[in-house]
């Protein structure tokens, strides 16, 4: 393998290559952000714990509904994205409407991660303080309310690394939907080394550009992540609002 | 009428028999003080009142309302607000949008009317000059004020207490019995599960003595502290006192 083909490689088919980048990152973004909507839903929905005062029939329809997310989390995690995405591109294809292959990536990606988010945000939840719920509900919150404002905002802080490792899967994992023909940067390398036939070089290449998206994606969300904690731990920086009603009550 | 009637309340866990036929009332505008031996059912006589857990026999009418028959469990728990032995804040907001949430999200107040009722409350257990601090940065002491501000800020007519300075350093207790004697002092009902005796014995209109389920005996505090009638009672405050 030489060095100077790869650069070579790089400098004639950049374009190629950034055509790639940019369908692998709209896939990945995409798929970790709705994925992470229907694990909030699916995770926040197994999560609920019925008051002890609800009645027979709440209580079954909740069994019911935890059975019906719990196989759709156990068929996801358990069967390679790669088959998932053919099976259910051709499914839709050959039987409901001709969609667009990007939509399907999408589509596929996020029902994927959803499955997986919703692991996380059910353990997210569950590692917030049961005080915390019922400081809640002794003031008269819903159950809705007190998800909404109190458990969901901490669950994600807590689960923030997991989410993020998401997105890195994503990055990395949306390779396999080459598969369907979409022209994310698996598939484009594919294209370049086929015509090329350089095939070390290129996948080099393809391989350091994987990485350097990654690396980027971690320190952007390590960025993230502090801050979040930091607000939370330090002393107020500025008490302005505090200030002007000082100042108000003075007025009065 | 009393505000609070517990009657022939029972309640298990599995086999054991937690509470075993409690009852005793509350009058409008009284502290009553719930002491007894750990494990013998205060907080889950509390917890009942409060809705978070149910009992399995006997009734609890709280303003002239059996309990377990509302349909509206949330407008009821706005009225009745409780203070925990872990404070419990919500550790994702600060201290002014702790006191602020439940008045928007259950009573509906605009923001602004939401603030000032929630610095008035804040300044009344001397937290005034803390609202944009998170639970993280404040003392046990500290904590525990903001928590009885927020039960303050959606207007309960019942406060329930389970063990507020249980979980304080020594030297913080007496700023948050102040803070309940104050509210004493403004007739505010409360039912208050602690092991402050001294506290019990300066506050309280009634204390209760609960022992393995059962009220062994109640009355008004000296009648308790100086002439207990029965030997458990005698034990228990030899121990404790
Ligand atoms: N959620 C629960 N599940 C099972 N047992 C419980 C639960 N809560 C309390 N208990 C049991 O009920 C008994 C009384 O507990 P508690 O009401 O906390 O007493 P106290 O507050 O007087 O110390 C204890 O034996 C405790 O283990
Ligand atoms: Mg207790």
């Amino acid at each position: 393998m030489s060095l100077a083909k790869c650069l070579e490689i790089l400098s004639k088919y950049y374009l190629s290559f950034l055509l790639g980048i940019r369908t692998t990152l709209i896939v990945a973004l995409s798929g970790t952000l709705i994925g992470l909507c229907i694990g909030l839903l699916v995770g926040g929905v197994r999560a609920i714990k019925l008051d002890k005062t609800a009645s027979g029939f709440n209580k079954t329809l909740k069994k019911i509904i935890d059975l019906i997310l719990k196989v759709y989390i156990e068929v996801f995690r358990g069967t390679p994205m790669m088959v998932q995405a053919v099976f259910i591109y051709y499914l839709v294809y050959t039987n409901i409407v001709r969609w667009d292959k990007m939509v399907a990536a999408i589509f596929i990606i996020s029902i994927n991660t959803g499955a997986y988010m919703a692991e996380i945000v059910r353990s997210g939840i569950q590692a917030v303080d049961v005080g915390q719920n019922e400081a809640a509900r002794s003031l008269g919150m819903s159950s809705m309310q007190t998800m909404m404002n109190v458990i969901l905002p901490q669950a994600i802080k807590n689960a923030f690394p997991a989410i993020g490792n998401e997105l890195i899967v994503n990055i990395k994992d949306s390779s396999v939907l080459m598969i369907i023909s979409i022209t994310e940067l698996m598939f484009q390398s594919n294209s370049i080394a086929g015509t090329t036939y350089r095939f070390t070089e290129t996948y080099f290449v393809t391989a350091m550009i994987y990485l350097c998206l990654t690396t980027f994606s971690s320190l952007i969300l390590n960025a993230i992540e502090k801050k979040m904690n930091n607000t939370e731990t330090s002393l107020p920086q500025s008490d302005t609002n505090f200030h002007s009603i000082n100042i108000a009550k003075k007025g009065d | 009428m009393p505000i609070v009637e517990i009657k022939n309340v029972q309640k298990h866990f599995g086999a054991n028999e937690v509470l075993d036929d409690i009852s005793f009332n509350v009058e409008k505008g009284d502290v009553v003080c719930l002491i007894g031996p750990s494990g013998s059912g205060k907080s889950t006589m509390l917890r009942c009142i409060n809705l978070l857990e149910t009992i399995d026999k006997g009734e609890i009418i709280v303003l002239g309302e059996d309990i377990n028959k509302i349909s509206d469990i949330n407008a009821y728990r706005q009225k009745v607000g409780m203070v925990f032995q872990q404070f419990n804040l919500f550790n994702n907001m600060n201290v002014i949008d702790n006191c602020i949430l439940a008045q928007v999200k259950v009573l509906k107040r605009d923001k602004e009317e939401a603030r000032k009722i929630a610095i008035n409350n804040l300044t009344k257990v001397g937290m005034g000059d803390f609202i944009n601090a998170y639970p993280a940065t404040l003392s046990g002491g500290q904590k525990q004020r903001v928590a009885i501000a927020r039960a303050l800020c959606v207007d309960p007519e019942i406060l329930l207490f389970d063990e507020p300075t249980s979980a304080l350093d020594p030297e913080m207790v007496g700023e948050v019995l102040n803070v309940i004697k104050d509210l004493a002092d403004e007739d505010m009902t409360m039912i208050v599960v602690t092991h402050e005796m001294g506290f019990a014995r300066d506050v309280a209109d009634k204390v209760v003595f609960m022992d393995s389920g059962i009220v062994l005996e109640e009355g008004r505090p000296e009648e308790i502290f100086n002439n207990p009638k029965n030997e458990r009672t005698r034990q228990f405050l030899a121990r404790v006192l």
